[in-house]
C-alpha cells in the first residue's frame, strides 16, 4: 500500500496530541519535518495534506484548515466526519454539558448583527430545557453528539445543572477550544467549533459570507437594515482593498463601510490563547484572561481611532460599532 | 502477506464489510484512548465490536491485526499488547479458583523517533505528567519493584509532593495523579498483611514492565548513579 511515511505521521500525531494548531505552529512543524517552508512551497504543502486526507478517509477523519473568525488566523486540525458509536466515546463531556454547549452556540449564531459572541452572563443563563425537547432535531455535532431519541420530559440532570457546573463547563469548553473568550470579555466560538461544525452551521441556516461562503458568524453586516449580506473582516480586506473595486454591498448596492473602526489585533488574540494553554489546571485564569484583555483593548482603542471624528475615543469597540451608523447619518 | 488473502476468503464477508470493521476498530481505539487519557484498552472490548455483528471465529483476530497494521502505516502508532502478568493479591484472595486467562490490553505508542516526538508532537501541557510517571517508576524500581505506600510518599514528599495536597500548582490533587498511574497500568496496588495489620503496596504493573519502558528506566537510573559516583 502506498503508505505515509514518518513525516506524515509526525504531522498527524502532532494534531492528534496537541489539538488544533494555528497556521504558524503547523507550518513550523511542516518545515521542521520536511525541510520545506509551506509559504514558499504552497503546492507541495497542499499535496502533502491531500495525500494524508486520502489515506485517512478510510477511517472517516479529515485534516482541515479553517479560519478563526475572531482574528482571521488559519487553524489546522483533525475532524471526525461521521458520527457513530465510536465517536460518541471520544468525548469526556456529559449529556447536560453537551446540551449546554449546544445552547450557547445556538445563542451565538442566532445574533442578527453577527457579533459572534454573547456575554458570559447570558451564557450562564442559558436553560437546558429547550435542548432536551428539540433533542435530535438538529444534526449531531461532530464528535460530540446528542443522544438518540428526543425525550418529551426534561431529564433531572438537565434541570439540576447548577450555575457552578455551568461555569466549570464553560471553562472546560474554552480550554478545549470549543469556545473562546473574545476581546470584549464575551464568549465566542473556538477553533474546534469552526473546524468541526461546518455542516451544522449550514443545517442551522447560518447566513454565509458573500466572499468565502463559510458561515458568517462573526462578520460585518450590510449597512442596509433590510439586507442580509455578511462579509468577514478578513474577507472584506481581500475584496475591497483592490483598486477600482467599489466599496458597496454586492447585493443591494448600499455603501459598505470599509475600513471599519474596529481594529484587528491579532497579537492580542494570540495572548488570549496562551494563558489557557500553558496552565493545565487553572481555576483562576478564567477571571484573569478577560481582565487582562480588557486593559489591552482599551489601550489599543485610544491609539487607533480611524475615521471617527467624534470624541468617543475611549468607548468600547462594540459601542463604537453601534454608534457609527448614527454618526454617519449626521 | 500472501496468506492473508487466503485467510480472508474463509470469512465469507465482503471486502467492504471487512474494511468497515477495521475502520470501526481503529476509531474505537483512537477515541477511547483520547477519552480515558491513555489507559489501556481491553482486547475483549475490541472483540465485542466484531462479534456483535459477525459470528466467524477467527474474524476478530484478523480484523484486529489489520487494524494494528493500519494504525502503524497511517498514523505511525504502534499498538502494543500488554498482558497482566501478576494478578494483584487482592484479586487472588477473592478468586477461589486459579485466575482465568489474563486480560490482554492495548496501548498506543508513537513510533516516531524521540527527537521528532519531542520537538513536534509532545503536548507541553502534559509533560509534567510524563516526568511524574518516570520519577515514580524509578523510585519503585529502585525499591525492587514493590514499595509500601508510606515509603513512596516519603520520597515524593522530598520532591515537594504531599499526599494530602489537593491544590498543587502543577498537579492539583497529587493523590489523584498517582491514582492515574494505577489506572494507566504503570502501577498496581496490593494489600498485604504485615504484623501491624494491612499495608498497601505499590508494584510495577505490565506497562512499566514492558521492555521499552523498563529499559529506559534502567538506563536513566544508571546515568544518575554514574553521575553520583563519578563525582
Amino acid at each position: 500500500m502506498m503508505g505515509l511515511c514518518w513525516k506524515h505521521h509526525a504531522l498527524i500525531q502532532a494534531l492528534l496530541t496537541r489539538g488544533p494548531l494555528p497556521e504558524k505552529e503547523f507550518h513550523k512543524i511542516f518545515t521542521g519535518v520536511t525541510g520545506k517552508n509551506p509559504g514558499s512551497n504552497q503546492q507541495y504543502f497542499n499535496e502533502y495534506l491531500l495525500k494524508i486526507n486520502k489515506e485517512l478517509s478510510l477511517v472517516q477523519f479529515e485534516l482541515r484548515g479553517c479560519r478563526n473568525q475572531y482574528d482571521g488566523q488559519i487553524c489546522y486540525g483533525f475532524i471526525n466526519i461521521v458520527s457513530d458509536d465510536q465517536s460518541k466515546l471520544g468525548t469526556n463531556y456529559s449529556l447536560p454539558q453537551i446540551a449546554f454547549f449546544k445552547g450557547i452556540i445556538e445563542e451565538i449564531v442566532r445574533d442578527g448583527s453577527a457579533e459572534g459572541s454573547i456575554s458570559c452572563l447570558n451564557a450562564l443563563n442559558i436553560r437546558l430545557d429547550n435542548q432536551a425537547v428539540t433533542g435530535t432535531g438538529s444534526r449531531s455535532l461532530g464528535s460530540q453528539s446528542q443522544s438518540q431519541g428526543s425525550p418529551l420530559r426534561v431529564p433531572p440532570a438537565f434541570r439540576n445543572f447548577s450555575l457552578s457546573q455551568k461555569e466549570k463547563t464553560l471553562h472546560e469548553l474554552v480550554r478545549d477550544k470549543w469556545l473562546c473568550y473574545t476581546q470584549d470579555s464575551n464568549i465566542g466560538l473556538g477553533v474546534r467549533s469552526f473546524l468541526d461544525l461546518r455542516s451544522w452551521f449550514r443545517s442551522a441556516d447560518v447566513p454565509s459570507c458573500e466572499v468565502c461562503n463559510e458561515a458568517g458568524i462573526k462578520a460585518q453586516t450590510c449597512q442596509n437594515e433590510g439586507c442580509a449580506v455578511r462579509i468577514h473582516q478578513y474577507c472584506q480586506k481581500k475584496k475591497f482593498s483592490k483598486r477600482g473595486v467599489e466599496k458597496v454591498c454586492p447585493s443591494c448596492g448600499t455603501r459598505w463601510l470599509y475600513p471599519s473602526p474596529q481594529v484587528e489585533t491579532t497579537e492580542e488574540d494570540d495572548e488570549l490563547n496562551e494563558p489557557s494553554q500553558t496552565q493545565p489546571l487553572p481555576p483562576s485564569t478564567q477571571s484573569q484572561s478577560p481582565q487582562r484583555l480588557k486593559r489591552k483593548r482599551l489601550a489599543t482603542n485610544v491609539a487607533d481611532i480611524v475615521g471617527c471624528s467624534s470624541s468617543q475615543a475611549s468607548l468600547h469597540a462594540s459601542d463604537m460599532r453601534r454608534t457609527r451608523s448614527s454618526a454617519r447619518q449626521r | 502477506m500472501a496468506s492473508a488473502g487466503d485467510d480472508f476468503s474463509q470469512f465469507n464477508i465482503s471486502v467492504e464489510e471487512k474494511d468497515k470493521l477495521v475502520s470501526e476498530v481503529i476509531r474505537y481505539i483512537l477515541f477511547k484512548t483520547h477519552q480515558n487519557s491513555g489507559c489501556p484498552i481491553k482486547r475483549d472490548d475490541l472483540t465485542l465490536l466484531i462479534t456483535k455483528s459477525y459470528r466467524q471465529r477467527a474474524l476478530p483476530a484478523y480484523v484486529i491485526n489489520e487494524a494494528k497494521d493500519k494504525l502503524s502505516t497511517l498514523f505511525g502508532y504502534e499498538v502494543r499488547e500488554l498482558q497482566r502478568a501478576r494478578p494483584s493479591s487482592t484479586t487472588q484472595a477473592r478468586n477461589s479458583q486459579p485466575s482465568v486467562a489474563d486480560a490482554k490490553s492495548f496501548v498506543l505508542i508513537s513510533k516516531l523517533p524521540a527527537e521528532v516526538y519531542r520537538n513536534y508532537v509532545e503536548d507541553v501541557n502534559s509533560t509534567h505528567l510524563t516526568g511524574f510517571t518516570f520519577v515514580v517508576l524509578s523510585i519503585v524500581h529502585l525499591a525492587g519493584g514493590k514499595i509500601p505506600e508510606e515509603n513512596l510518599w516519603h520520597h515524593l514528599r522530598r520532591l515537594g509532593l504531599s499526599e494530602t495536597e489537593e491544590g498543587h500548582p502543577v498537579f492539583g490533587d497529587v493523590k489523584q495523579t498517582l491514582e492515574t498511574l494505577v489506572q494507566q497500568r504503570y502501577l498496581q496496588k496490593d494489600k498485604a498483611s504485615v504484623p501491624e495489620g494491612n499495608a498497601l503496596f505499590y508494584e510495577l504493573a505490565e506497562r512499566a514492565l514492558d521492555e521499552p519502558v523498563s529499559v529506559k528506566i534502567k538506563e536513566y537510573i544508571s546515568q544518575v548513579l554514574i553521575e553520583l559516583i563519578g563525582s
